[in-house]
């Protein structure tokens, strides 16, 4: 393949773009879609941050405010974890607002985290929202289906392709230029979204690194790249095989929308179809039975928690424990706890393990369907895909879990047993030097290990795509 | 002239295709609601049987104790499902089908959400109201977008014209074959659900499929008058795509961004802490504080003594019951921004027959944000009716056993499913009468 014959081919191709009107009404209303996208998702993301922020120090003021007092109460006040949003999620708003945004982190339980969007919305939700990366997903790949499908198609039916041919130039090196023509179209529409999440990763004060929202930028451009390099391939090539244009539009919109609205939403649903979850009345159920089995602390028959008992008089060497040297409900609160959370956090991973069971039926489809790599990928890079919900998620149980065994151990260190003298509270510096809750995000590392499945699709579609297009071009149909 | 026309229409690929797909994907719609319904009765069953067997352990551990019985026993609302959810589960998988919640502060307790997979409601549930709205639209194009152009690309339309005395009857016979096609298929549909899904053929089953077939009608006027431009098909496919993409993803979407940035709910955040501050300050406070209020409210406990120096369960499930108090402006402003919400969303869906479509299915299957609303309501009567019956128990200090648990079984919520015909059907119906005429009028010309 010669690179000036390509040029010339992508150049034309360009060129016979740029004479029509369409094109330019089609840039007119991206350019409105792109800036009420970014307008909106930038409110979202500085309005729902500005809120939650303040509630979040409002929480540890609050904590710290409390007067002297038995620790156990400070267990019970317990504190909330708001979720806080990433600044690329004004690009791809994905999960956001279908997970919860605060959770209120007491001892002995585990509760849900509420206040999703979605808990708060009407069935409008369901349709989705705009968001940039919704643009770059599901508008943008359609408007290449539009700009591309004549590409070849409409070559042959004038005839010109048989006189491109005629003059020398190989059938490859068409292809080849027209997908070059087609991928340049795609990335005006990418650099002015990804200029936009620029000058929005850059300003927006954070509390991540720059260089970790950069690293998740670039590598958020690159696929993008590839899926538009892909999507090109695929238009030229469906133009190029097809008999007329008109042919070749049909299939187009067929597999825009097999790829991206048939396709994911039946195989989540499929997925769910067939690994079913249970609700959480029965994990509930199923965790106090696990419970009673292994020690139920509010028992006070309970063998598990006797025998613990024995064994503490034993090894201490007295009779009552109101002899022994801390605290003794303290101490049975601290076992407790250390049990009912295990047996929560093992059902919760059980349920866990079912959903991604669920999802795995599209997330493999990503080798069929491109568009459900780029979805997953960049929802992850995003910070707004259901990785990122449960770490946050498990950051409020560790914190919860901590301050639970922090409250247990000063019970055990300082307030006495029953019958003994001492105080029956402790000063409220304790509160005050129990660290507040610290919102963290993944680390990019973490992001693409959980993304290697979408990656890995991704660049062999992008590879096979255009070795492909390459290979098989040089079979085009002259007339 | 209509055998020829419909046997024209049968030979076509598009015929098998798309009959083929929606029968395919509408049964696995039917499918996955029959499932839906089967989770909600499991929960229930389990539910029903959590609430004996937590009644039962807590009486045994704390006979003596009823006011601590009280602090850990749970109580069940439910909401009674309703079979033709199954059609439009709508947001109900984002909330909760029952809420057990003990005597003490509700608003800690009544956002409690179920678990479900996030990926699942970000896609949405693939239920027979999805096939209605987004596949029977697409068929629909899919038959219709060449319904004139490609008679005329083959032509054919210039011997049709020396032929037929009405052009316009001919086209709108075609296209009413077409219809009727998508309009069989439907009903089968519908059928099947009735008999899978055991759905009681009441009003709101029936506004349910009136709203189907004018909303299937309004896609065909769309049709209709977007052949009557005269262009080409790959125009008419490219329009009719458009159009498709502007009413079912593009302008709801920007619809839900509207309402959401413009109606942010912080007093949800708000109300959530000041259940906890209002409650738990009150350790630290005078008793008075607390009991001053909850006498306010209820007079008939002030014969209670409440001691100064030691706990009592009267002051502890008064400083509960403070939390509630305390939060109680925050939480009534949360649930008005919610039916604000609501009600701007169906204000602008009356123009948009994708969402008032989806809007109008959820609500007639209780499965829209007002009816979580009324439950949530409802389950405030429901907590208050349990509390104020169990607080003479408390404070009479009786023992456990001493209480009639049977009547403490798990109670259903039935939700008002009343709506009025005409407001629900009129704005579709009169936009499509609408487009339906200017199209016939500009093929008249033809």
């Amino acid at each position: 393949m010669r690179k000036e014959a390509i040029v010339l081919i992508a150049h034309q191709f360009l060129k016979d773009t740029f004479r029509s009107k369409v094109i330019f009404v089609t840039l007119g209303l991206t350019v409105l879609l792109i800036a009420f996208a970014g307008l909106t998702g930038y409110d979202n993301y500085h309005d729902q941050n500005f809120i939650r922020y303040k509630v979040q120090n409002e929480v540890q003021d609050s904590w710290e405010s409390n007067p002297d007092k038995h620790p156990h109460r400070m267990a019970h006040y317990g504190s909330f974890a708001i979720r806080m949003k990433h600044v690329l999620s004004i690009f791809d708003m994905g999960m956001e607002n279908f997970v919860g945004n605060a959770v209120f982190l007491e001892a002995h339980k585990q509760n849900t985290v509420n206040f999703s969007e979605a808990s708060m919305s009407t069935g409008i939700l369901r349709f989705g929202e705009v968001s940039l990366a919704m643009l770059l997903k599901v508008i943008v790949p359609l408007l290449i289906f539009y700009l591309g499908f004549a590409s070849v198609a409409r070559e042959r039916e004038k005839g010109t392709l048989k006189l491109l041919i005629g003059q020398g130039i190989k059938r490859n090196e068409i292809v080849f230029g027209k997908w070059l023509g087609l991928l340049s179209l795609s990335l005006l529409f990418l650099c002015s979204v990804f200029l936009l999440v620029l000058f929005f990763v850059v300003t927006e004060d954070h509390n991540i690194s720059l260089a970790d929202s950069l690293s998740r930028y670039f590598i958020l451009f690159t696929s993008y790249l590839l899926f538009y390099s892909t999507l090109s391939v695929i238009t030229v090539m469906v133009s190029a095989f097809s008999k007329t244009s008109k042919a070749a539009l049909i299939k187009l919109l067929g597999i825009w929308l097999l790829f991206v609205i048939i396709m994911p939403k039946s195989l989540q649903a499929v997925g769910h179809y067939l690994y079913q979850t249970p609700s959480k009345v029965e994990i509930e159920t199923a965790v106090e039975h696990d419970l009673k089995k292994l020690g139920d602390s509010h028992n006070p028959e309970d063998p598990h928690f006797r025998a613990l008992k024995d064994s503490l008089l034993l090894a201490n060497n007295v009779n009552n424990v109101n002899e022994l040297p801390f605290n003794y409900s303290g101490f049975v609160m601290a076992q407790g706890e250390k049990l009912s959370t295990k047996v929560y956090l093992g059902h919760q991973n059980l349920l866990y393990k079912v959903y991604d069971k669920q999802n795995n039926l599209e997330r493999y489809s990503s080798f069929i369907n491109p568009y459900s790599a780029i979805k997953n990928l960049s929802m992850a890079l995003s910070e707004t895909d259901f990785k990122s919900f449960l770490h946050f998620k498990d950051n409020a149980e560790s914190y919860r879990y901590h301050l639970a065994q922090e409250m247990n151990r000063l019970q055990m260190d300082l307030i006495p047993n029953k019958g003994k003298e001492g105080p029956k509270q402790i000063s409220s510096k304790y509160w005050k030097e129990f660290p507040p809750f610290e919102y963290s995000f993944l680390n990019i590392t973490q992001v693409i290990q959980n993304e290697l499945i979408s990656i890995f699709a991704l660049l062999t579609w992008s590879i096979l795509a255009v070795f492909g297009m390459i290979r098989f071009s040089i079979n085009l149909n002259a007339i | 002239m209509y055998k020829l026309l419909f046997r024209s229409f049968f030979r076509t690929k598009i015929f098998l295709v798309s009959l083929s797909l929606l029968l395919f994907v509408g049964i696995i719609s039917i499918l996955i609601g029959k499932q839906y319904l089967l989770k909600q009765e499991k929960t229930i069953a389990a539910a029903v049987s959590f609430q004996q067997k937590s009644i039962q352990n807590n009486i045994k551990y704390h006979n003596e104790d009823l006011g601590l019985v009280l602090y850990y026993l749970r109580f069940t609302l439910i909401k009674k499902p309703v079979n033709l959810s199954a059609i439009s589960i709508g947001q109900s998988d984002v909330n909760p089908l029952l809420q057990s919640v003990t005597i003490r502060n509700l608003e800690g307790q009544k956002h409690d959400t179920d678990f479900e997979n996030p990926a699942l409601l970000m896609s949405g549930n693939l239920d027979l109201g999805f096939v209605i709205i987004y596949l029977f639209p697409l068929v629909l194009i899919a038959m219709t977008f060449n319904l004139y152009s490609e008679e005329k690309e083959l032509g054919t339309w210039r011997i049709l014209s020396a032929q037929t005395t009405s052009k316009l009857s001919f086209l709108l016979k075609k296209m009413g074959i077409r219809f009727l096609f998508i309009f069989a298929v439907l009903i089968v549909l519908l059928i099947a659900a009735i008999f899978v899904l055991r759905i009681p053929l009441d009003y709101n089953f029936w506004a349910l499929c009136m709203q189907s077939f004018i909303y299937i009608l309004f896609w065909c006027a769309l049709c209709l008058i977007v052949i009557s431009f005269q262009a080409n098909s790959n125009f008419n496919a490219l329009t009719l795509i458009s159009i498709w993409i502007v009413l079912t993803i593009l302008l709801p979407a920007m619809v839900n961004n509207y309402v959401l940035n413009k109606y942010p709910v912080p007093e949800a955040l708000d109300a959530m802490i000041e259940q906890r501050d209002g409650y738990h300050e009150k350790w630290d406070l005078a008793k008075g504080v607390t009991m001053e209020p909850f006498f306010e409210d209820f007079p008939h406990f002030k014969k209670y003594i409440v001691p100064e120096d030691k706990f009592s369960w009267i002051w502890y499930y008064g400083m509960q019951y403070m939390g509630d108090l305390e939060s109680k402006e925050s939480s009534i402003k949360m649930s008005e921004k919610i039916r604000l919400r609501n009600k701007i969303s169906e204000t602008i869906a009356l123009v948009l027959p994708t969402i008032h479509t989806q809007l109008v299915f959820n609500k007639m299957a209780s499965t829209n944000m007002i009816a979580h609303l009324d439950f949530i309501e409802t389950l405030t009567k429901f907590h208050e009716k349990l509390r104020v019956a169990f607080y003479s128990d408390v404070f009479d200090k009786r023992p456990a056993d001493s209480i009639d648990w049977g009547q403490y079984d798990v109670k259903f919520y039935e939700p008002n499913t009343n709506f009025n015909l005409f407001k629900t059907l009129s704005p579709t119906l009169l936009i499509t009468i609408l487009i339906g005429l200017v199209a016939i009028i500009k093929l008249k010309r033809l």
